[in-house]
């Protein structure tokens, strides 16, 4: 980074902000930061506002825990959608994923996964809230929706194992293979999976 | 650029995965010929990488790397054990995410260690087949010889002396077992059946196979867990993070104290 003596403070604290960003290094932090300071006032004025509002604005719904302006959120209070079905995704993105392929339920965002080896368990993610809103709403099926890696399937499991026993049917997604993959290249767990999932033409 | 890029081929399990920028991860490796070591996969989180399913943690691959500046780079991969039955039971899977914590503890980079690289696979594959959970006892005790923490099971563990068969203090401070006469200077400990010694001893020399042919009830395995629990505790100097959900998960939502690992208020994670 540039050395702090030759840079007036406020642009070093901007710099400094930026390269905190994930994927910016030093060189494009400075690059950002100069550019701020070469633009229009009414640009910063905007970024300013826009980061101080989506952290004051934004919060956690009480019953999916999306990330809402409006608690509860949007889809939870939504009557056209089908409040019959729970799907379960491990972080706000993925409800933007799940929208896109048409799903018009209701959904509850763990806001991470099960990851024993860096010690990351189920009191660490949002899994208890779901068991409440299980036992108080009418939710008869829970799509469990984790991606389909050691961690996901691990956390799909333990959900699972928890609320298996209430009596509300737990799904998991279809493995199988991405459009445009090449069989040659696929593993053969996604195989197998895939293979065992087959369609009648 | 002056010195050509070189390339190999090794064998290896999939320890662990932490994601890296926007669609790399870095793994870490567990070779019988290299060691232990880590290295990146560049865009291994797209759908379309040819590589993401066959660098899956616990999958054991075939795979071709690239000499990097800092880390290796993969280039090609291959699954040779999926080990796909480990990871459809929630037990099963735990427990081998928890050994290989321990292997990823209890190794250095880069020191090829054959024989533990081979006791992994054991487990692995015991795990895969229908091996009882209690394996994972019998891999404790390994890793713990085979990294030259070995327990005294014999002799007492402070003055040498031939223990009888009998209870004894098992000290990990000590490194195994303690005689009668020398328990006030042996520190803590616990003090272990003498059905508890035998099934130690016999597990020394046991491969992991011949010790899941042994029925273990479960106060004798409570207490075999316990022990091995101290002794690894003991060498490490810490607690392994996967340790307490080997028992936490197969118990869902009782006990397991919160960690602080991260305050998800403040800020949504990024485990994307």
């Amino acid at each position: 980074m540039a050395d702090a003596s030759s840079t007036p403070e406020p642009i070093q604290r901007l710099v400094e902000a930026f390269h905190r960003l994930p994927g910016i290094g030093p060189k494009s932090a400075q690059r950002l930061a100069y550019h701020i300071l070469r633009g229009p006032d009414q640009d910063a004025v905007a970024l300013a506002d826009a980061l101080i509002d989506v952290k004051r604005r934004i919060r956690f719904c009480s019953q999916c825990l999306n990330i809402t302006e409006s608690d509860p959120c949007g889809f939870c209070t939504d009557a056209r959608r089908d409040q019959s079905t729970i799907c379960v995704v491990e972080q706000a993105l993925d409800v933007l994923a799940l929208e896109r392929s048409g799903y018009r339920g209701l959904y509850h965002v763990l806001h991470g996964v099960l990851n024993p080896m860096d010690g990351i368990g189920p009191e660490d993610i949002h899994v208890r809230e779901l068991v409440v809103r299980l036992q108080s709403g009418d939710a008869s099926e829970v799509i469990m929706a984790t991606n389909p890696s050691l961690e996901g399937e691990a956390t799909a499991m333990y959900v699972h194992r928890l609320i298996g026993p209430s009596g509300v049917k737990v799904t998991r997604l279809a493995r199988g293979l991405p459009s445009g993959a090449d069989l040659e290249y696929a593993d053969d767990v996604t195989l197998a999976r895939a293979l065992e999932g087959r369609r009648e033409l | 650029m002056s010195s050509r890029i070189r390339s190999y081929n090794t064998e290896g399990v999939i320890l662990r995965r932490r994601n890296f920028g926007e669609a790399d991860s870095i793994f870490t490796v567990f070779s019988p010929t290299v060691g232990k070591f880590d290295a990146i996969a560049k865009g291994v989180r797209k759908p379309s990488s040819r590589m993401r399913g066959h660098l899956e943690p616990l999958t054991r691959s075939q795979m071709h790397l690239g000499q990097g500046r800092n880390l290796d780079v993969f280039t090609q991969a291959e699954t040779v054990a999926a080990y796909r039955s480990v990871r459809e039971d929630l037990d099963r899977l735990t427990l081998a995410i928890y050994c290989c914590e321990l292997i990823d503890r209890f190794t250095v980079d880069r020191v090829p260690q054959a024989e533990l690289y081979h006791l992994l696979n054991e487990l692995l594959e015991g795990l895969d087949s229908s091996a009882p959970l209690t394996i994972g006892r019998a891999f404790e005790l390994r890793i713990l010889s085979l990294t030259g923490y070995e327990l005294q099971l014999v002799g007492c563990a402070l003055c040498g002396r031939k223990l009888p068969e009998a209870d004894a203090l098992f000290s990990a401070a000590a490194g195994g077992l303690v005689c009668e006469a020398c328990r006030p200077s042996a520190g803590s400990g616990r003090i272990i059946s003498v059905r508890a010694i035998k099934v130690l001893r016999f597990a020394r020399n046991a491969s992991i196979g011949e010790f899941a042919g042994l029925r273990l009830d479960a106060e004798l395995e409570l207490e075999l867990q316990r022990a091995l629990g101290d002794a690894i505790r003991s060498v490490l100097d810490r607690e392994t993070n996967s340790g307490r959900y080997v028992e936490s998960l197969a118990r869902p939502l009782h006990g397991g104290e919160r960690s602080s690992r991260r305050d998800v208020q403040s800020a949504p994670p990024t485990s994307t």
